[in-house]
């Protein structure tokens, strides 16, 4: 066994002796100074609750639609018609976010955004529109596509514009311009967003949003989201799946969530005549 | 009773489950026929304070002399509803007396709607629906 064992050895000797390959340089967050904390002061004032201005959203359906190639045109025409019938398509189903660039352009949630070393995080009200981490520290996107929902955002100022690029967002992410007209993305989705107050309380998000496999041309696109201060505005957390349940109380006392039956459409089966 | 125990905790989880597989989410308002404005006047059952759609259901009548059956309305999201229309988890209470105006579902053979409005019978409170209400006024 000890001699087997040390001819086994014999042939990995000189392998011992290579220089083991190198790993990468590990890459940290610093911890903020006192003076990334203070140039936070610069910014320009994103504070308070931010609602979307609905009416513009469900304006645009009509006056800017995106430029949808022969195909997906297709598809969202069916939509509209099965809208217009009474049965809307259910685009965004199963409680998944409406994610990036769609909660920019159909959520009817409020957001609030803060600011933080490195970073300008959105916070939305909903599982709808959950959260955006935008990187302002520098970095690039990542060499490895690990897609998600929201996609890899990294920001930049210019001057009281944040810009901000999206990549490496779910194929299956819908390209949506109402709660029931909307397509998947389908993969290489790309999105570039200028943010900035168009007025004291006015926050604009400039879109263009190039989606190769859906639409002929990149989409342009302006969001208006409005201010608001007061407390009845702060946000409600909001679970989505909770809208399939009922709180009830068990036998023994337990406040537990039962199922409650809904249509294919999404509202609630009500009940039969 | 303890078998039925059992079994009410087994539904109970196997809801949660059930509840995940439909296709529940932040749906349109399009199987309401929002042209029509119906009346319903009742008594509270339940108000599910949910994300993303709160529902109201009503044993109530469209016309005097009816037999009073159950309704069930749905709205927008808690949060929406705050700022919108003055509402609040306890806005209603089940029993409360209440006139709820709304938009009947497009499937005729449905008790169902979307609440426009809603009157409590006993303090004359009025709660409201539109959550594009909230666009207006200022920032304050």
């Amino acid at each position: 066994m000890a001699l087997m064992l040390a001819g086994l050895a014999l042939p990995a000797a000189p392998a011992c002796a290579q220089e083991p390959p190198k790993k990468a340089p590990i890459v940290t967050n610093p911890p903020p100074t006192a003076q990334d904390w203070a140039d936070l002061a610069k910014l320009p004032d994103w504070s308070g609750v931010w609602i979307p201005k609905v009416t513009d959203q469900d304006a645009q359906v009509k006056t800017n639609p995106p430029p949808w190639n022969a195909e997906a045109a297709r598809k969202i025409a069916a939509m509209f018609a099965e809208e217009k019938a009474g049965r809307p398509v259910l685009i965004f189903s199963y409680c998944l976010p409406e994610a990036h660039p769609s909660w920019m352009l159909i959520s009817h949630n409020a957001m609030e955004i803060l600011f933080t070393p490195g970073r300008v995080t959105m916070l939305g009200e909903s599982d709808g529109n959950r959260l955006r981490r935008i990187y302002t520290d520098g970095r690039g996107h990542p060499e490895i596509s690990d897609p998600t929902f929201h996609g890899h955002s990294i920001g930049h100022w210019e001057g009281d514009t944040l810009v901000v690029d999206t990549v490496d967002i779910m194929p299956q992410a819908p390209l949506a311009v109402s709660e029931a007209a909307g397509l998947p993305n389908n993969g290489d989705m790309h999105v570039i967003e200028r943010i900035h107050l168009a007025d004291k309380d006015v926050l604009h998000v400039d879109l263009e949003i190039h989606a190769p496999k859906i639409l002929t041309a990149p989409w342009k696109t302006t969001r208006i989201f409005l201010r608001r201060r007061a407390r009845k505005f702060d946000i409600v957390e909001g679970v989505c799946v909770q809208g399939n349940l009922s709180e009830r109380v068990s036998p023994e006392g337990d406040h537990i969530f039962v199922p409650v039956e809904r249509t294919i459409w999404g509202n609630i089966e009500a009940p039969k005549k | 009773m303890l078998k039925s125990r059992k079994l009410a905790g087994a539904l109970a989880a196997c809801g949660l489950l059930i509840g995940l597989s439909t296709a529940a989410a932040h749906h349109s308002a399009a199987m309401y026929d929002h042209s029509r404005t119906l009346t319903l006047t009742g008594t509270v059952v339940e108000l599910r304070w949910v994300n993303p759609h709160v529902s109201l259901s009503v044993n109530g009548t469209l016309k005097e002399g009816e037999e009073p059956a159950l309704w069930v309305l749905e709205m927008t999201s808690p949060g929406n509803l705050v700022r919108a229309g003055g509402w609040r988890r306890d806005a209603v209470k089940p029993g409360d007396k209440v006139v709820v105006d709304f938009s009947p579902l497009r499937e005729a053979d449905r008790r169902g709607g979307a609440l426009k409005k809603l009157t409590v019978a006993s303090s004359g409170e009025v709660f409201t629906a539109d959550l594009r209400a909230q666009e207006k006024g200022d920032a304050e």
